[in-house]
């Protein structure tokens, strides 16, 4: 600190002593011993915390492309595209396998639950049949206003 | 006092002929521990200087550095450069001195550094020693004693800005950077403070 006597006729008296007594504390000093002892304390805690450091991937890209984390929309836009990527490539392999396992995607003959109208009517919705189907054999002579509602039975 | 310190600590230690802080900061995110120690080297006496004069405690002051830059290395990944390294390690120190005296809930008996012999030869020591000086009477341990009971009075957050600037010679805006406030709010601050002082050390102010 300078000599603060040239400023002393235009301050407040009780500031510029104020001031020199605060000034008297930077001659408080530790001792040199203590002070050698306590960072070498610090480094031995470094060298402890850096031996057990587990590097997180966050840690490690942090580290290693800092641009990523310094300019966060480059950081976005690459994140993007890297997205957009694995969805074109996710979308590739679903046809793809599909493709080459052979499963048969049989279409308009299956039956299936009408999940849509359900939900819309909170009642139950049935499957509708497809022509083709047959739950039970023939009528007999083949009249169709004759409705079967019994089990066959087997001949003997 | 403040205004005859450089305003940017890092072309100070640049200028003495080490590696800037940035390099440093960089080699040790690498993993490179002796840029690391060299930071250590250069912000030891700054940090432990603000933890000793906030808590007016030596062995408290030497706990709170080794925290202070043991947290730092462990955040140094994390460290992207928007304020300097000074700016960044100081903001760890005052938060967790504030942390840790919380924690603490009362206040610890004072435990303080001797006075270097050096004093004697300071001129606004012979100042206040002089005849008709209400401070002529009083040795140098009650002369502290009293200097730092009256700085415990204090809030923290008043005490950061006192310790800061009028005691480690950072100027506002530094200090405004590291406690996340305007620069009006230190000066605010600090003019409290003073105050607050000068009504404890009322005896001295005759």
């Amino acid at each position: 600190m300078s000599k603060p006597k040239g400023r002393v006729a235009a301050e407040d008296p009780a500031d510029v002593l104020l001031r020199q007594l605060l000034h008297l504390k930077k001659y408080e000093r530790p001792e040199a011993a203590r002070i050698t002892r306590n960072k070498q304390n610090i480094m031995r805690e470094v060298r402890e915390a850096n031996s057990q450091k587990r590097w997180s991937l966050g840690d490690l890209l942090e580290v290693n492309i800092p641009w990523f984390y310094a300019e966060p929309r480059y950081g976005i836009a690459l994140l993007f595209i890297v997205f957009a990527g694995l969805q074109l490539w996710g979308a590739n392999s679903r046809e793809e396998s599909r493709n080459r396992t052979g499963i048969y995607m049989p279409g308009s003959t299956v039956t299936s639950y009408e999940q849509t109208s359900a939900i819309a009517t909170n009642g139950t919705s049935y499957a509708k049949l497809p022509s083709n189907f047959h739950l039970f054999p023939d009528t007999p002579q083949g009249d169709s206003s004759i409705k079967f509602v019994g089990r066959l039975e087997e001949k003997k | 006092m403040a205004d005859d310190v450089k305003s940017n600590p890092d072309d100070e230690l640049t200028a003495e002929g080490g590696l800037p802080d940035g390099d440093l900061v960089f080699k040790a995110q690498q993993g490179d521990l002796q840029a690391f120690d060299e930071l250590v080297e250069r912000y030891h006496g700054k940090i432990y200087g603000l933890t000793y004069n906030m808590t007016s405690n030596r062995e408290d002051a030497e706990d709170l550095t080794q925290e202070v830059f043991v947290k730092a290395f462990n955040a140094l990944p994390r460290f992207k450069g928007k304020s300097s390294f000074y700016t960044w390690v100081y903001r760890i120190a005052v938060n967790k001195t504030i942390n840790y005296r919380k924690k603490r809930n009362r206040k610890r008996a004072l435990s303080l550094d001797q006075f270097d012999q050096e004093i004697k030869t300071d001129d606004v020591y012979h100042d206040l020693t002089a005849k008709g000086s209400p401070l002529r009477n009083l040795s140098l341990s009650e002369l502290q004693k009293k200097l730092n009971e009256a700085l415990q009075t204090l809030s923290e957050k008043h005490r950061t800005v006192v310790v800061m600037h009028d005691m480690q010679g950072i100027p506002h805006e530094e200090i405004a950077k590291v406690v996340g406030s305007s620069v009006g709010t230190i000066r605010s601050r600090l003019f409290y403070a003073r105050r607050q002082m000068q009504t404890e050390l009322t005896e001295f102010m005759k």
